[in-house]
């Protein structure tokens, strides 16, 4: 049984890509675990949908879909058994620590993952907004706004960190 | 926020460190993956396949003066009902194996509902095993090669002094498996045939159970991570891939277990992916007691 080549495009991806979007699974879930997991169950629903995109360009932003929603729903499964992973905990008990990109990590980490996706997506992955919008499923004018006041939590939350040094 | 300090967290992300079974999980990934989508396939094209073989036998049933008269003779004594096994069918080959099992119905005065119950179950499989054959041929003149696989039997799901639920599997196997189960429920005492339209007084069964199934599936999800249906309203992405399940057909595969409960029935990949296997769900009597024509079977 030979692979249809949209099939084959997405398995191409998958393997050459796998470091990215384990980073973006690892930035919701801050356990290497999990992020494993999440990983994992990503690649099983991606193989298994049977609309997977035929463009290669639409690969990638349709594949971080998949794993945001996935790493989602994690998270709201967990929130409700009230887990915390490994490396989140550590991350509040070292509160007192003051090296600064602890705490401009720890800026980031206190935005709510919908502000967090936009950021990670926007700069660390740059992606366009147009994908964003595609991956977080939210037009480009939410997306935008989102963005903005993303930005601006996040310069609130480190200012406040100074002031308090 | 200056780009400096942006930059700073992209580094930080960047420098994510990568676990050296990332390469192992997403090679297992891709290979499960592509297991289950190989018998994703492999169901949808069989389940439309047991769902025609049903509607037929169902039409010629309601058509049949004969069939309809003999249903409605109510015989006096009622005797054993027994299911024996009528005949098998074996393919041995290297790649391709094939063992069916037809059942046999004895013991029904009825003969009538005997003899078409027990027809059906011949053909039914008989089918079977030509269309097994007729795949093995198309595989080997395409020369791809591959595995081939079907193997059909039957269990009795419910057996006491007034029903009699057999039901009949089929796992098909092209790489993995993929299962069918078909049911059929009799009335022992009065030797008739229960169809799910039949049990109502109406078709307002249609929306009441699979509402209720609807509920069950989101219950289920929400207490049972392990637990994935294809039902809207759950807030997964299940949602954005496949179509989810609407309605129970007015012929849905169902059966009464022994406790006088109704029981309906889904094939593999019909409302569910494929490790969720063949689902039931039980329906409570208490939900469909005002829409039943009788609560004879129905407890």
């Amino acid at each position: 049984m030979g692979k249809t080549k949209p099939q084959q495009l997405l398995i191409d991806y998958i393997i050459s890509n796998q470091e990215n979007y384990y980073r973006l699974a690892y930035s919701y879930v801050k356990n290497r675990n999990d992020a494993l997991d999440i990983v994992h169950d990503s690649i099983c629903k991606a193989m298994t949908t049977r609309h997977t995109p035929h463009k290669p360009e639409e690969i990638k932003p349709w594949f971080y879909r998949v794993v945001v929603n996935t790493a989602l729903d994690f998270l709201r499964k967990q929130k409700s058994f009230g887990l915390v992973g490994e490396d989140a905990l550590e991350l509040y008990n070292s509160a007192e620590d003051t090296y600064e990109d602890l705490d401009l990590s720890k800026a980031l980490d206190s935005l709510s993952p919908n502000y967090r996706s936009i950021i990670v997506l926007r700069y660390f992955e740059d992606l366009k907004i147009e994908d964003i919008a595609a991956i977080l499923g939210e037009n480009v004018n939410t997306i935008k706004t989102r963005l903005y006041s993303a930005l601006k939590k996040l310069r609130l939350h480190l200012d406040n960190e100074r002031e308090e040094v | 926020m200056n780009d400096k300090k942006l930059q700073e967290l992209k580094n930080d992300y960047m420098n994510t460190r990568i676990p050296d079974e990332l390469e192992f999980t997403v090679q297992k990934a891709l290979k499960e993956g592509d297991k289950m989508a190989r018998k994703q396939n492999m169901g949808r094209k069989w389940a439309g396949a047991a769902v025609a073989s049903l509607l037929l036998f169902t039409s010629v049933l309601n058509t049949s003066p004969s069939v309809a008269q003999a249903l409605s003779n109510v015989p006096i004594i009622t005797k054993i009902v027994d299911v024996l096994t009528f005949q098998e069918y074996h393919v041995n080959e290297e790649n391709y194996k094939a063992n069916i099992k037809v059942p046999e119905v004895k013991g029904l005065s009825n003969q009538t509902l005997e003899n078409s119950l027990n027809i059906k179950y011949l053909e039914e499989n008989k089918k079977l095993y030509q269309d097994f054959i007729k795949d093995i041929e198309a595989l080997k003149s395409s020369d791809s090669g591959g595995h081939l696989g079907v193997d059909s039997g039957y269990e009795i799901k419910t057996d006491n002094d007034q029903i009699l639920s057999i039901g009949r599997w089929v796992v098909k196997t092209a790489g993995s498996a993929a299962e069918t189960i078909k049911y059929d429920t009799i009335d022992k005492q009065n030797e008739i045939l229960i169809t799910l339209p039949s049990l109502f007084k109406d078709d307002k069964y249609i929306k009441v159970i699979s509402e209720n199934i609807k509920k069950q599936m989101r219950e289920q999800m929400q207490t049972d991570t392990g637990k994935i249906y294809w039902v809207s309203g759950t807030g997964t992405d299940e949602e954005l891939f496949t179509e989810p399940f609407a309605s129970i057909a007015r012929n849905q595969n169902f059966y009464i277990n022994n406790s006088g409960k109704l029981v309906i029935s889904f094939d593999e990949y019909e409302v569910a992916p494929g490790c969720m296997g063949v689902v039931e769900f039980t329906i409570p009597s208490e939900l469909i007691s005002e829409i039943l024509v009788s609560n004879e079977y129905i407890k």
